[in-house]
């Protein structure tokens, strides 16, 4: 039954990170779950000095605040400062990160907490949070995640035009009226909750690859974005069981193998759209 | 004080290494990093930092000891190979950069971290001190490393040197390069083993977060205060070296303060700094300009209306209710500008309004004559219908410099002395 709900608390980040990836991929801002995962470390410090308890709640209200500071800071570099984004991108996050980490040492003595146990979650511990729930015994990451992925197509599919619409000529979709800085700000946003409430669950580096892997492999297969949909989902899927069972054979990190598992998957799509261009042209 | 003075006299032995080694690692990063910046690839340091995490964990498990010389080779073989993948994806496929290396990164990191798993289970002693290749530990260096980071210093500057030219040329127009007869995929290859070599020394200090960092901030901040290739380079090697130097201090005269954080927070500062300050790219300075223009054009707009009330007849006295018949000036706006123009002497008041002097009406007229100018050509060589061209006109009358004044009067067949008192409408379209 473990490997069950750790193969789903798998698939259901990769669902959900998946569509947000898909819009980051057009806006060639793909480095942004990594920038994420990093710049996230000071709220979550401050907020865990601050309220004194590792409970959730406090600690997800810190990474959001920091996440929607990280994607507003980055903003001002770069239109203010005319930085190339990637630069600001740059900047911004490993600074925040370098605060984060300063902070953990400073309070390591008195608090239990280290860089390490807030950056890698791990999925292992998912099936050990059961709670039940009209009489489901279902690990509670699983629940939250699931209202995760149901707010995040929802959301997707209200507001794809806009956001496909201003990746694809931002100055077109300026001129006829459209506020690209708002569609802009509601992705980061959703981006920054999204990742924040996966790395509690899954951990960092499998949120990063989830974020951008499977939406790359569906964008090298198919333009329909229908068919991207279901693609992304599959790969999530397939990537969590292989992982999990490559986690199992070597006996190694669960988040590592799945993060391993898609880029296996990315492999094969790639040699699928080698072989594909060749007998076209 | 007394720690300032140590630290700075290197009486201390255990610093003089540290201090040594950051403030090389800093210089040498900051240089390294200005071409990655430059080719806009500037994540690229981080994507590599974090796929040398295979390399070393396979290096130590194939020698079974922590010799950081088969550590460095192990990372670099990783990070080279990374580097090639990303190209390799961006090369043969859609897909763009960033994804590439979000690609690269997550799953090479993926792959470090099973292998990690793995050898804390299986090589349970040998193993510690693996993770400092994760988060950096500057106070375990030792004098050897500082001798690495020396050599690696002098490499990177020798390569920089022999191949200045052609890197300058590569990093600003590769096509260009490619034209004139230069190897640039060689010059490629050279960027790349500059960025293995100082990333690869680099990790164990500070960890690898802090290495992209520092290959990615200070060319950022350099960037704001220079536009020559050989000047950035310099710019950003001192701000790597100053901040490491600045981190290693802190680090030491505080207890438990690590090194590679305080770094990148000193470098975040200067590049925090030069992003508001710095002369001309400066957000304050462009601020400032702007306004200074805004500020001219509504003090031209002022002194061009008022001449052509003169013109027209309306007599020599103005105030602003007669002034926003043609051009719309508030209250505040009206004052601020009154009050620069009287002190300027452009203007004088005369009991219920307000008189052009000789200079301001010269300026006024000037502004107008541009201004018709302007609308002339944009009618005759644009073709643009009248009712359009006004507006145009009236942001370009102020930024139109006598020389381009003077190819435009050629190039419509005007006499430079071309009337200003001429009404569009009365100027007949060639050809008609």
């Amino acid at each position: 039954m473990d490997a069950f709900w750790i193969i789903i608390t798998g698939f259901l980040v990769a669902s959900s990170t998946g569509m947000l990836g898909n819009l980051l991929l057009l806006r060639r801002m793909s480095m942004m779950g990594d920038a994420l995962s990093h710049a996230v470390l000071p709220g979550i410090v401050i907020a865990y000095l601050i309220s004194g308890s590792r409970a959730s709640l406090p600690l997800f209200l810190g990474a959001i605040v920091m996440g929607v500071t990280t994607t507003l800071l980055i903003q001002f570099f770069s239109s203010k400062g005319k930085m190339q984004s990637d630069a600001a991108m740059g900047t911004v996050f490993t600074f925040l990160f370098a605060v984060g980490v300063i902070l953990v040492t400073r309070f390591a003595g008195e608090a239990d907490i280290d860089a390490d146990c807030v950056l890698h979650g791990e999925i292992a511990f998912v099936p050990l949070q059961t709670s039940s729930f009209l009489g489901l015994n279902v690990p509670a990451p699983v629940w939250t995640l699931l209202v995760l992925l149901l707010l995040i197509q929802v959301i997707f599919w209200w507001g794809y035009k806009g956001w496909m619409i201003t990746s694809f000529n931002n100055e077109y979709a300026q001129s006829i009226g459209i506020r690209t800085v708002l569609w802009h700000y509601s992705l980061m946003a959703a981006t920054s909750v999204a990742t924040v409430v996966s790395f509690e669950s899954v951990g960092a580096i499998l949120v990063i690859a989830f974020l951008v892997v499977p939406a790359a492999s569906a964008y090298l297969i198919t333009d329909n974005l229908k068919r991207m949909t279901l693609l992304i989902m599959l790969q999530g899927l397939i990537s969590a069981a292989l992982g999990y069972f490559i986690a199992e054979w070597v006996g190694g990190s669960i988040s590592g193998s799945m993060a391993v598992a898609s880029f296996l998957q990315f492999a094969a799509c790639f040699a699928w759209f080698k072989v594909g261009a060749k007998k076209e042209g | 004080m007394n720690d300032l003075i140590k630290y700075l006299t290197l009486s201390d032995p255990n610093v003089r290494y540290v201090a040594l080694a950051i403030l090389l690692l800093g210089g040498v990063s900051g240089a390294v990093g200005t071409f990655n910046f430059l080719r806009k690839k500037t994540l690229i340091g981080e994507t590599v930092a974090h796929s040398m995490l295979p390399g070393v964990l396979i290096a130590f498990m194939l020698s079974g000891v922590k010799n950081p010389l088969y550590l460095i080779i192990g990372a670099a073989v990783s990070g080279w190979i990374s580097i090639w993948v990303v190209d390799y994806i961006t090369r043969h496929s859609k897909i763009k950069g960033d994804s590439a290396l979000a690609i690269v990164l997550s799953s090479f990191f993926g792959l470090g971290i099973v292998m990690l798993t793995i050898i804390q289970r299986v090589y349970i002693k040998e193993q510690s001190g693996l993770d400092n290749y994760i988060f950096g530990n500057a106070a375990a260096m030792t004098p050897e490393d500082s001798v690495v980071f020396g050599v690696v210093s002098l490499i990177v500057l020798f390569v920089v040197a022999r191949y200045y030219f052609s890197l300058k040329t590569v990093v600003f127009n590769q096509d260009f390069a490619q034209s004139v007869g230069i190897n640039t995929k060689w010059i490629e290859t050279v960027i790349r083993f500059i960025t293995i070599i100082s990333i690869s020394v680099g990790i164990k200090a500070v960890g690898i977060v802090m290495m992209s960092a520092l290959l990615i901030i200070p060319p950022t901040a350099a960037r704001f205060w220079t536009d020559s290739l050989g000047r950035m380079l310099f710019v950003s090697g001192v701000f790597g070296a100053v901040s490491g130097w600045l981190g290693a201090y802190i680090s030491y005269s505080y207890s438990s303060m690590p090194t590679g954080p305080w770094t990148i927070v000193m470098i975040s500062v200067i590049a925090f700094v030069s992003l508001m300050f710095a002369p001309k790219k400066g957000v304050i300075f462009q601020r400032w300009s702007k306004l200074l223009v805004k500020r001219r054009m509504n003090e031209e707009n002022l002194l061009k209306t008022a001449v052509q009330l003169e013109v027209r007849g309306k007599g020599k006295l103005f105030n602003r209710r007669s002034i926003s018949t043609r051009q719309v000036f508030d209250q505040r706006l009206w004052n601020r500008t009154i009050k620069r123009l009287r002190r300027k002497g452009m203007i004088k008041k005369v009991h219920t309004g307000y008189t052009l002097s000789t200079e301001g009406r010269a300026i006024g007229a000037e502004i107008d004559r541009r201004h018709k100018i302007w609308e002339v050509y944009l009618q005759r060589r644009m073709q643009m219908s009248l009712h359009l061209v006004h507006d145009e006109a009236d942001t370009m009358e102020h930024f139109l410099t006598p020389e381009i004044e003077v190819e435009i009067l050629k190039e419509l067949g005007l006499c430079s002395r071309f009337n200003p008192l001429l009404e569009i409408h009365e100027i007949v379209p060639e050809g008609a």
